[in-house]
């Protein structure tokens, strides 16, 4: 109490020192990469066991073990979603889809008689709501986000975020594309100034222009990659990864900022491993057919040109069996391999060239904020969209 | 300060320090840990002795998810989102020991197989409506379809034929009047009470006929150039009429949208799932539409038994435009029954002439020059 003696006499006086900026913090990925891929390798069989409806545990799971392997400034995050509010968002999407599905039809019928295939703008229908499953998706998995006992929460319009997306991507498409770069930082805009960390709340201070200046000889570019096309992926690749840095460049909530240095080159790894992955699993996918047809024209006696035609139907069924293995081996091996590459590795990539800072500015952040429903996650889901 | 109740047994020993969050705010509390009959959590002052925060009993603890290295508890009677971290594994592993329904909340084996059980029972029960429910569905739904609403979807199809397949239809006038001829004397024997029915001749190179819902049959004006006789088109426009008096183009939408529906919700989104649905929706539809047409050959055969023509020279058109069928392509992946087992079907029931020629041969060359010659 001592220090009180000092305490100046006029009010002039500036009240609090200005403090020596923090040095920033670091993200931490710790998750074990074999851990994880024995988890969606379990999870991929269970998929296809359940014809797919495995998905809701095996995306919570993932989730989960990304989350709180992720640790800021010493104190790991957490996954708090659950399968079953995903299920059950699933499935009042689908009561919702379902007459729009009927409405849709039955529009469509009224605009095929006024003139041939005039229905097909009304796909946009869709699009928009699309957009507003990836808003409220984002809002699910925000409010299921916790770090040090306090939640992320969003509020705004899904509807108007859609509206928002829709008269953006029809400049995006007006210009070809290049209006791209200021469509992301508008909607990311609106996605953050309505992110919240408890009582602070979020902002995205990256802008179009900039990252237009960072990728537009991509668009020149691009052209050259449907003709060439092994350079795709290198392509895909810087800009994944120019997006990444911007993007996280940009975010704010309260006081704290981010900032990242990831390497315009980081993805170039993942996208070849994953080719690799591809090219490999579809020869071995190739010759399992080649033996498959030939060891059964050798035990059944039908030469294989043969097994398909008339009169072999009953033949060419174990044929049909063989090739369902095979293709949903195939397809399982590249569902590990995704998950491993563009999510857990991708992931981890990204996070170790984050760097927090100021991240006292969400020490003492009061909890506030409702949780949000799956049902964006189940229109995500019945839509088929995917998007953050 | 003995805010600490630490009862004799209660061990206090330096190294039961964690970390807590109360739920309420961000602050990050360091406490002190007393093991008694609940585990209570003190907070550690910056002079004064520890004052305790909270209490929980062991049966109200949970673990939450954390890295690895790391022991994350909450509590049923805690708010939320309150996360106690133990980093000392032997404290932990102490603390894990006495809490019995640690684990309680997670999915277990057991949770997993029921989720496999439940998912194959509804599997199951897809399958089983794909291939029962939907089909009895179509067969009851599709001529309860007031004829408006057939109507309306005709025309809308009707629309889209025309845009495929050359704009207006053929109008040689005497060609048109042999066309309605066959077409009047046709659907008198069918007993089509449609009394609005559309027939027309489109011009077109694809050598096809088609029916569309709400009474609509065309013919493309190539399938009419290779017929060689009034009753090869006689047949197939039996055929066509065929299904329209069994609702084929209602029931299969019905059936087509409800399988397709189904089957998506069924496959949901695993990856390459697209192929499956593909798959396994080309394999029911097609048997569902083999069916169709083989009823509508039943049909055909019976209408023109009754005019007293025979049908086999319908099927030797179809023999003609395709040729044989098996051997290319999968057999169970067809639309159509093969050709030549249809043409095998159509020669045994070959029967004399009993009736009069369906059209004279002045009609005939009128109607093979529907669309002006050589005008295509």
């Amino acid at each position: 109490m001592n220090d009180m003696q000092w305490t100046p006499q006029g009010p002039s006086e500036p009240v609090p020192p200005p403090l020596p900026p923090l040095p920033p913090t670091r993200v931490d990925f710790t998750g074990d990469r074999t851990g994880f891929r024995k988890m969606v390798t379990k999870g991929a069989m269970l998929e296809l066991a359940t014809f797919g409806f495995y998905r809701f545990w095996l995306v919570t799971d993932i989730r989960r073990h990304l989350w709180s392997n992720t640790s800021i400034d010493g104190d790991a995050a957490e996954y708090t979603g659950r399968a079953k509010e995903l299920l059950i968002g699933f499935l009042v999407a689908l009561a919702i889809l379902v007459p729009i599905y009927v409405a849709y039809f039955l529009v469509g019928i009224e605009f095929e008689r006024w003139k041939g295939f005039a229905s097909t703008p009304l796909f946009i229908a869709f699009y928009a709501f699309g957009q507003f499953a990836i808003f409220r998706a984002r809002r699910y998995r925000l409010t299921r986000t916790v770090w040090r006992g306090v939640r992320f929460w969003m509020d705004g319009s899904g509807w108007l975020y859609s509206l928002r997306a829709m008269l953006w991507g029809a400049l995006v498409f007006l210009t070809f594309g290049l209006a791209l770069p200021w469509r992301e930082a508008a909607l990311e805009r609106y996605k953050m100034r309505h992110t919240h960390f408890g009582d602070l709340r979020g902002d995205f201070e990256g802008n179009g222009w900039e990252f237009f200046k960072r990728g537009w000889w991509l668009w020149l570019l691009s052209p050259i990659a449907i003709v060439i096309f092994p350079l795709a992926p290198f392509f895909y690749a810087e800009f994944k990864a120019r997006e990444w840095r911007w993007w996280l460049n940009g975010l704010r909530i309260g006081g704290v900022r981010l900032s990242s240095e990831l390497p315009h080159d980081a993805f170039y790894g993942l996208y070849w491993k994953m080719i690799g992955w591809w090219v490999l699993l579809s020869t071995l996918f190739g010759f399992y057919v080649t033996g498959a047809t030939l060891l059964l024209a050798k035990l059944t006696g039908v030469p294989a040109e043969q097994a398909f035609g008339p009169g072999h139907a009953a033949k060419s069924i174990p044929m049909l069996v063989a090739m369902v293995i095979g293709y949903l081996a195939l397809v399982l091996a590249m569902n590990i391999i995704m998950r491993v590459y563009l999510q857990r590795d991708l992931w981890a990539r990204v996070l170790e060239t984050v760097k927090v800072h100021d991240i006292g500015a969400a020490a003492d952040v009061r909890a506030s904020g409702e949780l949000a429903s799956a049902l964006g996650e189940g229109f995500a889901d019945g839509l088929d969209v995917a998007g953050f | 300060m003995s805010d600490v109740t630490a009862g004799p047994d209660a061990e206090t020993k330096p190294g039961h320090q964690a970390i807590f969050f109360d739920g309420l705010s961000s602050r990050r509390r360091q406490v002190m840990l007393t093991l008694a009959d609940a585990l209570e959590i003190a907070e550690l002052g910056e002079v004064e002795a520890p004052s305790t925060v909270t209490r929980w009993t062991y049966d109200e603890i949970r673990r939450a998810d954390s890295p690895a290295g790391i022991l994350r508890l909450t509590s049923t009677s805690a708010p939320p989102l309150a996360r106690l971290e133990i980093r000392d594994s032997a404290l932990a592993a102490d603390i894990a020991a006495r809490c019995p329904r640690l684990d309680e909340h997670q999915t277990t084996g057991r949770g997993v197989a029921k989720i496999v059980g439940w998912s194959v029972a509804a599997a199951v029960s897809i399958v089983c409506v794909v291939l029962f429910g939907v089909p009895l569905a179509a067969d009851r739904l599709a001529p309860l379809v007031p004829k408006p609403i057939e109507r309306r979807i005709g025309d809308a199809s009707e629309v889209q034929m025309r845009t495929l397949f050359g704009g207006e239809s053929c109008s040689e006038p005497a060609g048109q009047a042999a066309f309605s001829k066959l077409v009047n004397r046709l659907r008198d024997a069918a007993g089509l009470d449609d009394d609005s029915m559309t027939a027309g001749v489109l011009p077109s190179s694809v050598p096809n006929a088609f029916a569309l819902p709400g009474g609509k049959v065309f013919m493309l004006n190539a399938l009419l150039e290779k017929a060689e006789s009034p009753d090869e088109v006689a047949g197939i426009l039996a055929h066509e009429l065929g299904h329209l008096k069994h609702h084929d183009n209602m029931r299969g939408l019905i059936y087509n949208g409800g399988t397709s529906f189904l089957i998506g919700l069924l496959f949901g989104d695993v990856t390459g799932s697209s192929a499956v649905i593909f798959a396994s929706r080309s394999l029911v539809e097609a048997s569902y539409s083999r069916e169709a047409e083989t009823d509508a050959d039943t049909f055909a055969i019976e209408i023109m038994h009754k005019l007293g023509r025979s049908p086999k020279p319908a099927a030797e058109l179809m023999f003609r435009i395709t040729g044989k069928e098996g051997g290319s392509g999968l057999t169970i992946l067809a639309s159509h029954p093969l050709t030549e087992d249809r043409l095998e079907r159509m020669t045994k029931e070959d029967r004399p002439a009993s009736g009069p020629p369906l059209l004279t041969d002045k009609e005939w060359q009128a109607l093979k020059g529907i669309c002006g010659s050589g005008k295509i």
